[in-house]
């Protein structure tokens, strides 16, 4: 089987005395969607964030391509390759899409001016491959809908050199058919064969629908994990709930219900 | 069920006709503002204010407000306010007289207009990078820290001149334009060509049939230079771009890799820069200084700024919406000279009233680009 395009080892990381992640272990090979599941608190913020090199781990490895990284910062990652696209998507909506799209990463001719006709195209073009044909890319990214504005996010992280995309629940503040489009940009991206995909989301229905792999993080620790074929529909919803199964929980339920009433 | 396949989510865009898409431009209420002022104060002045001494005396407070509005707005895009620029020309009025009167600092002999002006302007600029210093480490409002410089400035331009001269004006320097080059520059006359080319064509006479004005104040070049290169730098440059996202939202300029500290401490020093062309064309223009120029004018430029289009909260602004803006509050400003039966207070009647419809009509643009957030 090919090499991983990431392969994470044993990452642990302390906040003081609190252990958020525990020995966490993942590989994300290209042309593939890896969902990350979990539920509040799991760890997923903060495995993301060792990732993007937002955090340092207390110990345990990184690899991409095989080699072995140490982060320092968000640039060391991007430098190497690690597109992290957050929730609130760093963007600035009184600006165009173009000038998002290049924002702080200007395409410069001569005495810093901006390639403004080049730059134009080349933010149609991207975001056009992902599946948005936008017109006007001079419109102001405030005009956008949430949807549009994710896929503005994905394009400019690929087009900037981006192998391992991660994405952090890109569908959760979204209207269920921007929520379609998303996740049909996500295959788009899957198509190209070169990019390994991070899907972190708390929906299992959208994970089972374009992830090849799942892994499930309860307290800081990899609680499960296997490839879509091997993983049964209730085994997801019981691993995303942390390893509880839904009829326990009913259980529960009904008994609190039954306490309520007395 | 009928349903509409055809369509995506960009056709939602309602296409926009070129008049709607003008009328929408974010300097096309200063623009009309001015429109009515041109033609109110042609009428009410009898064509004076546009007469050949007319025009220069009006371009002079024109190009005067255009060209500290010009870096009040460059630094409210990116987010932030200068209160200090009106002492900052108080003091550097004080600083460059001073030195033409007295010498410069420490024994180091005359000073030239030259020596004065770069004297001047290195501590104007290390002024201007410490405010923004400041602010950006501090994270505190610049509001409150240039409201601070304001005060501290004009405290040390009056206790500086009570020190070394004795009175808190100076007036009667020698005409250094007659011997500086420099001092030419920002002080002397410009575009001569134009009233030569209007005294030829017949106009420009004064009561001896002989050519009445002969050029502008050198401030208005320095102007359409300031002007024209904020212009440039906001629209075409990779800068400009920086100063839009650093006032949009900073922090994610900041996750892209946007130098937004240094951005804010720059534009910090321009404001800075621009009050000290302010305070230079003044002094060599009239051979005089005193310790109250310059007061008010940082409201003045603020003022101005909003009134061109500029957010108050930042992200947004033109350069092209300050010159028309300038051009009304400058007319506005002149406006008692023309019409004697003025009251001058009314300026300050209008300056209110067309700043609170500024404000309403900016946040109605900012809606309209942000989709009603």
């Amino acid at each position: 089987m090919a090499m991983p395009l990431i392969h994470i080892e044993n990452i642990v990381k302390k906040f003081g005395p609190f252990i958020a992640l525990n020995g966490v272990s993942l590989d994300v090979r290209a042309g593939e969607v890896h969902a990350l599941l979990g539920d509040n608190g799991a760890g997923k913020s903060t495995l993301i964030k060792v990732l993007a090199g937002v955090h340092q781990p207390t110990s345990g490895k990184i690899f991409i391509e095989g080699k072995e990284m140490h982060f320092r910062s968000p640039r060391d990652a991007s430098d190497a390759g690690i597109g992290t696209v957050y929730q609130d998507l760093a963007i600035n909506p009184l600006m165009s899409v173009t000038r998002n799209f290049f924002m702080g990463r200007e395409l410069k001719g001569p005495f810093g001016t901006l390639r403004m006709d080049e730059m134009n195209q080349i933010a149609h073009d991207e975001m056009l491959k992902i599946g948005i044909d936008f017109s006007d890319p001079t419109q102001a990214v405030g005009t956008m809908s949430g949807g549009q504005r994710q896929t503005l996010a994905i394009a400019r992280a690929i087009y900037f050199g981006a192998k391992v995309l991660i994405l952090d629940e890109p569908t959760s503040a979204l209207g269920q058919k921007q929520q379609m489009g998303v996740l049909k940009t996500m295959m788009r991206v899957r198509a190209r064969g070169d990019i390994a995909i991070i899907f972190i989301t708390h929906n299992e229905i959208h994970s089972q629908l374009v992830a090849d792999r799942f892994t499930f993080l309860a307290l800081g620790e990899v609680i499960g994990s296997g490839s879509k074929d091997d993983l049964e529909h209730d085994e997801i919803r019981r691993l995303m709930a942390g390893g509880v199964d839904i009829g326990d929980l009913a259980k529960e339920i009904d008994q609190v219900m039954a306490e309520a009433s007395v | 069920m009928a349903t509409n396949t055809g369509r995506s989510e960009s056709d939602r865009m309602q296409q926009e006709t070129g008049f709607q898409r003008l009328v929408r431009r974010p300097e096309s209420g200063a623009f009309s503002v001015m429109v009515v002022i041109i033609i109110a104060l042609m009428i009410g002045s009898n064509g004076q204010a546009f007469n050949a001494l007319g025009l220069k005396n009006n371009i002079a407070i024109i190009a005067q407000f255009g060209i500290i509005a010009t870096g009040a707005a460059m630094l409210m895009i990116a987010g932030e306010f200068d209160l200090s620029i009106g002492s900052m020309i108080g003091f550097a009025g004080m600083s460059m007289a001073m030195m033409l009167k007295w010498g410069l600092p420490f024994g180091f002999g005359e000073a030239t207009p030259f020596m004065a002006f770069a004297v001047t302007l290195c501590m104007t600029l290390f002024l201007g990078w410490l405010i923004g210093t400041i602010v950006v480490r501090s994270g505190l409002s610049s509001f409150i820290v240039t409201l601070a410089f304001l005060f501290f400035l004009r405290g040390v331009t009056e206790v500086a001149y009570r020190l070394i001269n004795k009175s808190t004006q100076i007036s009667g320097l020698q005409d250094f334009k007659e011997t500086s080059w420099f001092a030419e520059l920002l002080g002397g006359e410009v575009f001569g060509w134009f009233y030569d080319l209007w005294f030829m064509l017949g106009g420009n006479l004064n009561r001896r049939e002989e050519q009445w004005v002969t050029g502008f104040d050198a401030r208005f070049l320095w102007w359409l230079v300031i002007a024209g290169v904020a212009y440039f730098v906001l629209s075409r440059t990779q800068l400009g771009n920086w100063i839009y996202a650093t006032g949009d939202n900073r922090d994610a300029a900041r996750a892209n890799g946007v130098p937004v500290n240094r951005v804010k401490i720059g534009l910090f020093m321009f404001t800075a820069f621009c009050a000290t062309m302010f305070a230079a064309c003044q002094v060599f223009d009239t051979n005089t200084s005193d310790a109250a120029k310059g007061n008010l004018m940082e409201l003045n430029a603020i003022a101005i700024a909003v009134v061109g289009g500029t957010l108050m909260t930042g992200g947004f602004g033109s350069i092209l919406g300050v010159v028309f803006g300038a051009i009304t509050f400058g007319l506005v400003a002149n406006a008692v000279f023309f019409i004697p039966w003025l009251d001058g207070s009314w300026y300050r009647v209008f300056v209110g009233a067309v700043l609170l419809a500024a404000v309403f009509a900016n946040e109605r643009i900012r809606k309209r680009i942000t989709g009603g957030i």
